[in-house]
């Protein structure tokens, strides 16, 4: 049998309730595994932390996304029999990305993801305080670029801080002008999805980057990654534990760009695609779907019952 | 109520609908599978399968709530066809 050449892909961070994934985090060995070291790291249970925390992203739900991609990583491995010759996270997933390319042990990696959560929630307590980020699809680049002209013209910051596919972007913006923004666009056909805080990936966090960088990432020691790690910000392949560190600063202030990613991907040779983690996004948009075969690997499938059949 | 079209193409995004089960006009879409994605891909469905365009106020989440709100919506748009 041929094997297509494989990329494990970390996805981005979105909503995962307790109740999508506890029952993975207490049942499956890689997770429970994984759980133990994060629990000795963090000092708490972090299954009763995250039942308990409030919102999307707290600390507790941050470690949780990280240790739940890790284990649907090591459950594709070992069940599917997926071996991967590159990885790759986009934005959050950038976290699991150096830690199964074992540019920092996972220890390590939940020390890292526990402290930044904290670091940003500070952060953002303080500076920039009314910026949020909008997602939307269904707008044409160029029709997106006269309403950002727009904004320019009435004096309002913005800047784009993911490309997603084509014609579906993250602006960052003023929550006041929100609302204006969501109406200008269903005015041109598109069509506004979510607004989330924390924002990143902008240039205007540079003060974020700088303390990232002084109180955690000085911390840890970084090697070379195992295998190669494309950066989510341009596709460029990453090889040096430097290359792997600026990447996660980089990841503050530079944005997202999901094609390119890929592009960067489908150049080293890859044609298949595991992507481990809760994912409802970054494995189902049309440049991913459209480029590589896609399989999943994630809490829900880990739990489903598998027939014999089924493993091939 | 709604036509046929519409039925199974909305059908073939609500992935947890059993096949016999009737699609009422208050099903609540997102609790049977009709995520942000899908939701995207449904309305170019709808869109090309009624030669209609989505347009401002149409372009919400709240459209794609229920069958009924939705089809409210398709209805609307369709030249000399009353909701």
């Amino acid at each position: 049998m041929t094997t297509k050449r494989t990329a494990m892909v970390f996805p981005g961070m979105g909503p995962a309730s307790f109740e999508d994934v506890g029952r993975f985090m207490v049942a499956n060995r890689f997770a429970r595994e994984l759980v133990s070291v994060a629990d000795e790291v963090l000092g708490y249970s972090l299954v009763d932390a995250f039942r308990e925390a409030d919102g999307d992203y707290s600390e507790a739900a941050q470690v949780a996304f990280l240790v739940n991609c890790l284990a649907s990583a090591e459950w594709a491995r070992s069940v599917l029999g997926v071996e991967a010759e590159a990885v790759l996270g986009a934005s959050f997933g950038e976290k699991a990305a150096v830690a199964f390319s074992r540019a920092l042990p996972v220890a390590e990696a939940v020390r890292m993801t526990a402290e930044l959560a904290r670091l940003m929630d500070d952060y953002f307590s303080r500076e920039h305080t009314d910026v949020v980020v909008l997602s939307f699809v269904r707008t044409p680049e160029e029709k997106l670029a006269e309403i950002l002209a727009e904004l320019d013209a009435q004096g309002e910051w913005h800047d784009i801080s993911c490309y997603i596919d084509e014609g579906f972007f993250m602006l960052s913006l003023r929550e006041s002008r929100v609302e204006w923004m969501q109406q200008r666009l269903r005015s041109i056909g598109g069509m506004p999805l979510y607004t989330m805080r924390p924002p990143l990936h902008s240039g205007a966090f540079g003060g974020l980057r700088e303390e990232v960088e002084r109180e955690v990432l000085s911390t840890l020691s970084f090697t070379d990654p195992k295998l190669p790690v494309v950066a989510d910000q341009d596709g460029a392949l990453l090889t040096t534990a430097e290359q792997v560190r600026t990447m996660l600063l980089d990841s503050i202030t530079r944005p997202l760009r999901w094609p390119d990613a890929l592009a960067g991907l489908k150049e080293f040779g890859v044609e298949r695609v595991c992507v481990a983690g809760p994912d409802s996004l970054f494995g189902r948009v049309s440049c991913t779907t459209a480029n590589f075969e896609v399989l999943p690997a994630n809490p829900r499938l880990a739990m489903t019952p598998r027939r014999r059949s089924a493993l091939g | 109520m709604w036509d046929e079209t519409f039925e199974e193409t909305l059908r073939g995004f609500l992935p947890f609908l059993p096949p016999g089960e009737a699609l009422a006009e208050d099903t609540p879409l997102r609790e049977f599978g009709l995520d942000s994605l899908g939701t995207i891909e449904l309305l170019g469905r709808l869109e090309a399968a009624y030669d209609i365009r989505f347009l401002d106020d149409a372009l919400t989440l709240e459209t794609f709530e229920t069958p009924a709100v939705l089809w409210k919506t398709v209805s609307g748009l369709l030249p000399g066809v009353q909701a």
